[in-house]
C-alpha cells in the first residue's frame, strides 16, 4: 500500500494524507453495516431469511447426515440388516432417546409443526434454541436405529429455531419475531423434502393461516437459501426417482377415484387410532415414558425382522415402489405394517415426524391399488409408478389434511405436470373422506390432547365471514335527491315516523335530520331544497360483500351508513346500524 | 412496516445488550464455521458411502458374473441405496433384474436411462431383450435396431455385429421369416471376411432363414480359408443340397470326417445327393446311352413306387382322386412300357423328356397319398422339382 507522506510539519513528524489499512477496514465496515442497518426492518427482514435459509440448509445437511450415518453404524449397510442388529438397534437406540428426551431435552418432545404454531401463537415466536440440539440429537438417533419416523418435521422446528435464536438476537420487533419462526420452518422443510414451494404452502396452510405478502416473500427467499445450500451438499437429486407418467385419459380419472377412496380410508383408519391411543398411553405412569421409546424399537425390530422395510423413513423403499418392483399383496402388507410401526413410534413419545411415514404408506397403497385395478382392467394407461406417486399425495391429503401442499408436493416431487388430473382427483376425495369422518385434523388433535388451545388453520379456512348483506336492513330508509323540495320530502316522509333520511347528491350520501327540514319549511320557504339543510355527511359508503369487521371499523361514528351497488354508487341496497352488525354476529355464531 | 431501528444510528442493541452489527458478525462467522463444519462432515459422509456402494456393486458384479443374479440384485440395490443416482449400478441392477425374471422392473429401471442416454447401445439391447422375452415384436425389432445403430463404448462393430446376430436369432425363433430377411442379409454384409467363427454362425443363421445362396457363398468363404473345416462343410453341403447343387453337395458332405458324416441327417442328404447324382439323365457329360439307362431305371422305379402307394392306398382306404391320378399315370407309363426300352430312347432321345416327365408325375401323385419318398423315389422326386425351377 502506498501512503502520500507530507512534508514534516512543525515538530518534524511525517503525517498520513489518506487512511491507513485499518482506518480503510473502520471505514468499509462502517459503510457496510450502516448499508444493512440502514435498512428498514421490513427489508432487513428479507435478508436474514436468506441468512436463515442458508443456517437451516446446513443444519438439515448436518441432521440428514447424522441419521444415515447413524443408521449405518446401527442397521449396518445392508437393505436387510441381521436380526440382532434389527431388533437391538431400535430397543438401545429408543431406550437412549427416551432419557435423552425426559431428561436433557424436554423441549423435543412435541410434533414440531404445533410447537412452532404455538411459537406464533402463544409464545411470541420463541422458540428454545435447545430445541435445536434435542431435535437433531434425538431424532438422529430414533430415525438412524430404525424407528418409523421422519426427519422432516424435526426439521422444519430445528429452522424455526435457528430463525428464532436469529430473531431474538437482532432485537427484531415483536412482530417480526413472531413471524421469523414461520420463515425458519419452512426453510428447514424445504431443505428437508427437497421441495422449497411445498414447504412454504405447507407453513402457509398449517402453520400461520395467512398470505402476507411481507411473510410470503421471506419464507420463499428463506425456503430457496436453504435448498440451494443443501443440494450443494447432498445433490440436487430428488428424495425418489419418479418413473415415467403417461398421459391420463378421461376414463383412468375413475381408477384414481378409488384410490381416493382407499387413501381416505386408511387416512381415516390411522386418525382414529392416534385419536383413540395417545390419550391413554399419555395417561400411563411417568416412568413408563423412559421405556416407551425402546418398547416401540422393539415392537418395531420385531416387524423388521421380517419386513425391514417398514423401518426408518424409508425413502429408497418408495423408490422401489415407484419403480414397480413389489407385487401388491407386499404393497399391501407394507403399508398396512407402516401403520402399525408409524403409530407405535410415534404414541411412543419418540420425537420424529410424520410425513415421510405418510408419502411412504400413500406409495404403498397407490402401488397396490394400481396393481390390482391394471389387472381387472388392462385397458388403464396409468403406470404402478404413476399410482404409487398419486398415493403419496392422497394418503398425505388425508392424513394431514392439507390438499394443496399435498397436490404441489406431488408435482414438485415428480417435476411433471402429467399427473396433476389423478392427483387432483385422488387428494380431494381422500381429503373429503377425512374431513367427512375425522372432524379435527392430526396437528390439531394432538394440540388439543396436549392443553395447547391453538387456532385451527381448516377452520379458519372452512370459515366464512359474515358479510354486510347479511345484516342490513333493505328499505328501510327514505332517500330524496338533493334537488328535491323541502315541502315535497317532508310529505313523502309521512307516515314513515321512524325510517332515516338520506340524501344522495353526486356521489356523497348525508343523513338528513327531520326535525331540521320541518324547521326550514316552518322558518324559510317552502321553496328550498334538500340540499340546503345541512345534513351529516359525506357518510362513509359500505358495499353488501364487505366483512362485517369491515363495516365495524366505521359504524360506530355514525347512526346509520348507506349499503350501496359496486356498479351505482347512487344506488341505495340497505342501510346498516351498529346493532345490526352485532345482531348479525349473534347469529353468525348460533348457527 | 416501514419502522426503522429503535435506536440511533447503527447500533442496534440486542436483547443482551449486543449490538446487532456485532451479532451480525457473529452470524456470518458461525455461518462460515457451520459451512466448514458441514463440507468437512459431508465429505467424510460421502467417501464413506461411495467406498460403501461400490463394495456392494463390485459383490454384485462377482455375484452376476457367477451366474446368482437373485444375490446380485440384493447386491445391487444395496449399492444403489448410497448412491441412488450412479447410472451404472442402475443399469446393472436392471440387467439383474432381467436375468431374475423381473422383466416390468428391469423396464422400470431401463427406460429413464434411455431417456438419458437415447443412443446407448447397451441399455437399447437391455430393453431389447427384455421386449423380445415379453414377445412384444415391434418394441424389440425397435429397440434392436436402436442398439445396432447405437453407441457402444467398447468394440463398437464387435458389439453391433453380435446385436444382429441376436436380432436374427429372435426373429428366426419367432417365425418372423420376412422381417428375418434383410436383417440376416445385413448380418452376413458385416460379417468379416477374417473371422471364421464369426462367418460359420452367419451362415448357420442363413441356413435357418432358407437364404441358401448366401449361406453357401458364407460357408465358400470359411473353406476358402480352411478346406477341411467340418462345420462349413456341413454347412456348404446342406445349402447346395438345397439349392439343387447335387454334385457340390456331394463333394461339401462327402468330405466330412466320418463321425461327423455318420449323422443321420447329413447321411441322408449325402445318400440322397448320391443318388441324385446316379439317377439324373440329365447330368451334363453323359452319354445319349447313359441317359437312356437312367431314364428306363427311373421309369422301373416310379412303377414299383406307383404300385406299392396303390397297393397301401387299396389296402386302407377306398380308391380316392390321388389314386385313380396315379392310376392312370401307372396305365400310361404300363402302356409305353416297349417304346420306352433303352434302345428306343437311344433311337429317339426327344422321348427321353416325355419319360422322365411322367416319372416326375408319378413321384409327385404318389406324394400326397403316401408321403414324402425316400431313397431313389427321393432322388427323381428331387430331380423333378430341380427340374421344375429351372424350366418353368
Amino acid at each position: 500500500m502506498t501512503e502520500t507522506m507530507i512534508p514534516p510539519t512543525d515538530a518534524g513528524e511525517p503525517q498520513e494524507s489518506k487512511p491507513g489499512t485499518l482506518s480503510r477496514i473502520r471505514a468499509y465496515w462502517e459503510s457496510w453495516t450502516g448499508r444493512i442497518l440502514a435498512l428498514r426492518e421490513d427489508q432487513f427482514f428479507l435478508v436474514l431469511a436468506i441468512l436463515i435459509g442458508v443456517f437451516s440448509g446446513l443444519a438439515v445437511v448436518c441432521f440428514r447426515v447424522a441419521i444415515e450415518w447413524t443408521q449405518l453404524e446401527l442397521l449396518g449397510p445392508s437393505l436387510s440388516p441381521s436380526i440382532t442388529r434389527v431388533l437391538i438397534a431400535p430397543t438401545i437406540g429408543g431406550l437412549v432417546v427416551g432419557v435423552l428426551v425426559l431428561r436433557v431435552f424436554p423441549s423435543s418432545q412435541g410434533s414440531g409443526v404445533n410447537r412452532t404454531k404455538a411459537a406464533v401463537f402463544i409464545w411470541d415466536g420463541y422458540v428454545p434454541f435447545e430445541t435445536v440440539i434435542g431435535k437433531f440429537i434425538t431424532c438422529a438417533i430414533a430415525i438412524g436405529s430404525g424407528q418409523s419416523l421422519g426427519p422432516e418435521d424435526p426439521s422444519l422446528q430445528m429452522g424455526a429455531g435457528i430463525a428464532s435464536k436469529i430473531g431474538r438476537s437482532l432485537n427484531l420487533s415483536q412482530e417480526k419475531i413472531r413471524l421469523i419462526a414461520p420463515v425458519g420452518a419452512a426453510a428447514g422443510l424445504a431443505a428437508a423434502f427437497n421441495a422449497p414451494i411445498s414447504a412454504v404452502l405447507f407453513v402457509i396452510e398449517e402453520v400461520i393461516g395467512v398470505w402476507s405478502g411481507g411473510v410470503l416473500a421471506a419464507m420463499v427467499l428463506a425456503a430457496v437459501a436453504s435448498v440451494v445450500t443443501m443440494r450443494s451438499f447432498l445433490g440436487a437429486d430428488a428424495l425418489f426417482r419418479v418413473p415415467e407418467l403417461r398421459v391420463v385419459r378421461a376414463e383412468d380419472l375413475l381408477a384414481y377415484a378409488v384410490l381416493g377412496v382407499v387413501g381416505g380410508a386408511a387416512s381415516i383408519a390411522f386418525l382414529k387410532w392416534i385419536a383413540y391411543a395417545r390419550p391413554r398411553i399419555e395417561r400411563l405412569p411417568y416412568w413408563t415414558k423412559y421405556l416407551q421409546p425402546a418398547a416401540a424399537g422393539l415392537l418395531i425390530g420385531a416387524i423388521g425382522i421380517r419386513l425391514p422395510q417398514v423401518m426408518g423413513a424409508g425413502y429408497s423403499i418408495i423408490d422401489q415402489a415407484l419403480h414397480g418392483q413389489f407385487t401388491w399383496k407386499l404393497l399391501l402388507v407394507l403399508a398396512a405394517l407402516k401403520i402399525l410401526a408409524t403409530g407405535i413410534s410415534f404414541l411412543s413419545g419418540t420425537p420424529g415426524g410424520m410425513f415421510a411415514p405418510a408419502l411412504f404408506i400413500g406409495a404403498m397403497l397407490g402401488g397396490a391399488v394400481g396393481t390390482v385395478e391394471q389387472n381387472l382392467f388392462t385397458g388403464l394407461s396409468g403406470t404402478v409408478g404413476t399410482f404409487a406417486l398419486v398415493g403419496m399425495g392422497t394418503f398425505f391429503a388425508g392424513f394431514l389434511r392439507i390438499p394443496i401442499t399435498s397436490v404441489f408436493m406431488v408435482i414438485e416431487l415428480s417435476g411433471n405436470y402429467t399427473a396433476i388430473l389423478p392427483v387432483l382427483i385422488s387428494t380431494m376425495v381422500a381429503y373429503f373422506i377425512s374431513r367427512s369422518f375425522q372432524e379435527v385434523p392430526l396437528f390439531d388433535m394432538i394440540a388439543r390432547q396436549d392443553g395447547m388451545v391453538l387456532p385451527s388453520i381448516e377452520e379458519q379456512r372452512e370459515q366464512v365471514a359474515p358479510v354486510v348483506e347479511k345484516a342490513m336492513q333493505r328499505d328501510a330508509a327514505i332517500v330524496y335527491g338533493a334537488s328535491e323540495s323541502v315541502a315535497s320530502a317532508l310529505s313523502r316522509a309521512e307516515g314513515k315516523p321512524d325510517l332515516p333520511i338520506l340524501m344522495q347528491h353526486r356521489r356523497e350520501w348525508r343523513l338528513l335530520d327531520r326535525a331540521q327540514l320541518k324547521r326550514l319549511v316552518e322558518e324559510k320557504s317552502r321553496s328550498y331544497t334538500v340540499a340546503d339543510s345541512d345534513g351529516k355527511g359525506p357518510l362513509p359508503i359500505l358495499f353488501p360483500d364487505l366483512t362485517l369487521e369491515d363495516a365495524l371499523q366505521v359504524v360506530a361514528d355514525w347512526p346509520v351508513l348507506p349499503v350501496v351497488n359496486r356498479a351505482d354508487l347512487s344506488k341505495l341496497e340497505g342501510i346498516i346500524t351498529l346493532a345490526d352488525i352485532l345482531r348479525a354476529f349473534r347469529n353468525a355464531r348460533a348457527e | 412496516m416501514g419502522e426503522r431501528p429503535k435506536t440511533s444510528g447503527n447500533s442496534v442493541r440486542g436483547a443482551r445488550g449486543f449490538s446487532r452489527e456485532l451479532v451480525l458478525v457473529v452470524c456470518f462467522l458461525s455461518l462460515i464455521a457451520l459451512l466448514g463444519a458441514t463440507a468437512f462432515v459431508s465429505r467424510m459422509y460421502h467417501k464413506r458411502v461411495h467406498t460403501l456402494a461400490d463394495q456392494w456393486f463390485e459383490q454384485g458384479e462377482t455375484d452376476y458374473n457367477a451366474g446368482d443374479a437373485k444375490k446380485a440384485l440384493i447386491d445391487y440395490r444395496n449399492a444403489l441405496v448410497f448412491s441412488p443416482s450412479n447410472k451404472v449400478f442402475q443399469f446393472h441392477l436392471a440387467s439383474a433384474l432381467a436375468a431374475n425374471g423381473q422383466l416390468p422392473e428391469a423396464r422400470a429401471y431401463l427406460l429413464p436411462l434411455l431417456s438419458d442416454s437415447p443412443g446407448s447401445g447397451e441399455i437399447n439391447l437391455a430393453l431389447a431383450r427384455i421386449a423380445a422375452h415379453q414377445s412384444k415384436m415391434q418394441d424389440a425389432m425397435l429397440y434392436y435396431n436402436s442398439a445396432i445403430y447405437g453407441e457402444w463404448p467398447d468394440q463398437p462393430i464387435e458389439m453391433r455385429w453380435n446385436v444382429r446376430r441376436e436380432l436374427c436369432e429372435f426373429l428366426l425363433s419367432r417365425g418372423a421369416s420376412s422381417q428375418a430377411e434383410p436383417a440376416l442379409v445385413a448380418l452376413a454384409d458385416n460379417t468379416p471376411d477374417d473371422d471364421i467363427d464369426k462367418q460359420k454362425a452367419a451362415g448357420k443363421l442363413l441356413l435357418a432363414g432358407q437364404l441358401w445362396n448366401r449361406a453357401l457363398d458364407e460357408y465358400r468363404s470359411v473353406l476358402a480359408k480352411n478346406r477341411n473345416d467340418a462345420d462349413a462343410l456341413e454347412g456348404a453341403g446342406t445349402a447346395a443340397y438345397n439349392l439343387g447343387y447335387y454334385s457340390q453337395a456331394v463333394n461339401f458332405l462327402g468330405r466330412l470326417p466320418r463321425d461327423r458324416s455318420a449323422d443321420p441327417k447329413i447321411s441322408t442328404l449325402l445318400e440322397t445327393s448320391r443318388l441324385v447324382e446316379a439317377s439324373d439323365p440329365f447330368l451334363e457329360g453323359l452319354s445319349i446311352r447313359d441317359k437312356a439307362r437312367r431314364t428306363v431305371d427311373a421309369l422301373n422305379v416310379a412303377e414299383t413306387r406307383a404300385h406299392a402307394c396303390m397297393g397301401a392306398g387299396s389296402a386302407s382306404s377306398p380308391a380316392g382322386a390321388p389314386h385313380s391320378e396315379l392310376g392312370d399315370l401307372l396305365a400310361t407309363a404300363q402302356q409305353a412300357g416297349t417304346d420306352w426300352s433303352v434302345t428306343n430312347l437311344i433311337r429317339e432321345p426327344d422321348r427321353i423328356n416325355t419319360a422322365m416327365d411322367l416319372v416326375f408325375r408319378i413321384e409327385n401323385a404318389a406324394e400326397g397319398p403316401c408321403g414324402e419318398p425316400t431313397g431313389e423315389d427321393r432322388a427323381l422326386w428331387l430331380i423333378g422339382r430341380s427340374v421344375g425351377n429351372n424350366h418353368p
